[in-house]
């Protein structure tokens, strides 16, 4: 009876691990395309409103789902402030802190990143440009996030199936 | 309660510095001079010294305190709330105003396009101007600039070279004129005038979202940052002004305006650089407006020792012996005017506008320039 408990408990984790691992596999290239669509409104923003960079954030920030949503309202907020120096230390912070929430990975972040050092620092056209590589470069990502998903999501759910199934027969 | 408004767009290394020096230079500073590497310097009454890193202030600009880049670079990111992009306009025209109304005026390299200013880069000098609302500082200029007859004010030219209290005069006039202040014997009684301002480099009023932080009065429209000429013209058609207000004119197209604004029976109240009447005539633009007597009223600014000194020279002073001499006409009545004719003062036969003048502080007139 006990065993049959245990055998059960160690056949739930191992499938809600396995559940887990191939949700972050689904989650990055969703979160990546997301990321994209908020950069496309950040473009609008700065070419068309010429809106500041904190309320830019913000209102971009507000049509976005969690933890993105938290990203961009953490730096507008840092900026609207006025206590941080640079925007870009702003935009670290808020990236930094927010991204163990996230599904994404290291290259995804380098993109960003590297958006936030040059954030608000020139004139309309090279802001656009900036914004516009970032994009190309999260969209490469993606494209690799997918591939990804399509390998490894169904694997991992069996994997963690299997690998509890494993561990059960050998205790038994 | 405005320099703390100021403080929130400095970085807190340069606001600790200027915390620290001593309560009567806070208290009459004018300019905050900040220059990349370089002492940083303040303006204040008639003076203008270094700063030390202590707060004190000296002569000595090798013990003073220089601004790194870093600094320059938070201030810049700053003032422009961290978005360049946002005032490529500002930076083309070289200044950007806060909130509170104070201008922060820079330096730098400047970027040319198609043989153009397109805007500036690598700015390494701030030039911090401190806004500074004097209520009741046109108590004693406005008895000689109101027109009893029309029950309102003349048209009138503030003269000064800059940072004399151009600025600050127009807008004490703008809320005398709008609350009714007049300051004159004939006056008593009369309502206050709808004030049109156009704002172009937001001094005037320092509207935040529209709203004006200065008292400008109760009845005072603003069209905050909107190139002079136009905004009156806008004004005239939109907000029925009875008096227009604008700083620092001197282009052809603030001339074809001031016109326009004349014959829709507006009063103009407007300021200029210059040192006196005679380099008002000197400049073109300028000229021609003095030479068809659109300006009925001179106010000429000028310090000494801290104190702010003007005086009143009325049109036909002005061109009094100077060639080009014309008729001279006074600008359309308001609707509401007394009729009667023979109060009206007496355009273009070198009559001196009576009244008003007699009890203004005058030491005139302006003839026989000092400049040849």
């Amino acid at each position: 009876m006990v065993k049959l408990a245990g055998a059960l408990l160690v056949m739930a984790a191992g499938t809600l691990i396995g559940f887990a691992q191939a949700a972050r596999y689904a989650a990055r290239p969703r979160q990546i395309r997301e990321l994209i669509h908020a950069l496309k409104r950040l473009e609008t923003e700065i070419s068309y409103g010429q809106t500041p960079l904190p309320e830019a954030l913000a209102r971009v920030g507000g049509a976005l789902a969690e933890p993105l949503r938290r990203m961009f309202l953490r730096a507008a907020a840092r900026m609207a402030e006025r206590r941080e120096t640079t925007a870009e230390a702003c935009w670290t912070e808020a990236v930094e802190t927010v991204w163990p929430d996230t599904a994404m990975r290291a290259g995804d972040k380098e993109a960003l990143l590297r958006l936030g050092a040059s954030l608000g620092l020139s004139d309309r056209a090279d802001q656009l440009k900036h914004v516009r590589l970032a994009m190309v470069h999260l969209e490469a990502e993606e494209t690799a996030a997918r591939e990804e998903q399509r390998k490894y999501e169904k694997m991992c759910r069996s994997l963690g199936v299997l690998g509890a199934a494993l561990v059960v027969i050998l205790m038994v | 309660m405005r320099l703390a408004q100021l403080y929130e767009w400095l970085p807190e290394a340069l606001c600790g510095v200027l915390d620290r020096l001593p309560g009567p230079v806070k208290e009459q500073m004018e300019e905050i001079r900040v220059r990349q590497d370089r002492p940083l310097e303040v303006v204040y009454g008639a003076e203008s010294s270094f700063v030390t890193p202590e707060g004190a202030v000296t002569d000595d600009p090798t013990s003073a305190w220089r601004p790194d880049r870093g600094l320059c670079r938070a201030l810049l990111e700053r003032i422009t709330r961290h978005s360049l992009y946002a005032v490529e306009e500002e930076l083309r025209s070289g200044f950007i105003t806060v909130s509170g109304g104070h201008r922060i005026g820079m330096a730098g390299r400047v970027v040319l396009e198609n043989g153009s200013v397109r805007r500036l880069r690598d700015i390494a000098g701030f030039n911090v101007r401190i806004a500074r609302e004097r209520i009741g500082c046109s108590a004693p200029v406005m008895p000689a600039i109101v027109d009893p007859a029309a029950r309102t004010i003349r048209h009138t030219l503030i003269v000064s070279p800059p940072q004399q209290g151009k600025t600050t005069l127009l807008r004490d006039i703008v809320r005398a004129v709008s609350a009714g202040d007049w300051r004159h014997p004939a006056a008593a009684g009369w309502r206050g005038r709808k004030v049109g301002v156009v704002d172009e480099r937001s001094e005037i009023a320092a509207c935040e979202n529209g709203v004006p932080t200065f008292d400008l009065g109760p009845r005072c429209d603003v069209l905050d940052a909107c190139p002079k000429a136009e905004g009156m013209m806008m004004l005239i058609r939109s907000m029925s002004p009875e008096v227009i207000a604008v700083d620092e004119i001197g282009r052809p197209e603030d001339a074809a305006a001031l016109r326009e604004a004349l014959h829709a029976g507006v009063r103009v109240v407007a300021t200029a650089h210059a040192s006196g009447i005679d380099d008002v005539l000197s400049r073109p633009v300028l000229r021609e407006l003095v030479a068809e007597g659109l300006f009925r009223v001179y106010v000429i600014l000028s310090r000494t020792g801290g104190r702010v000194t003007h005086r009143v020279v009325t049109a036909e002073e002005a061109l009094c012996g100077r060639p080009g001499r014309q008729a001279v006409r006074s600008g359309a009545a308001p609707r509401d005017a007394p009729l009667v004719p023979a109060a009206r003062p007496a355009a273009g036969s070198g009559v001196r506008v009576p009244l008003a003048e007699a009890d203004a502080v005058r030491q005139i007139p302006a003839r026989g320039g000092k400049h040849g």
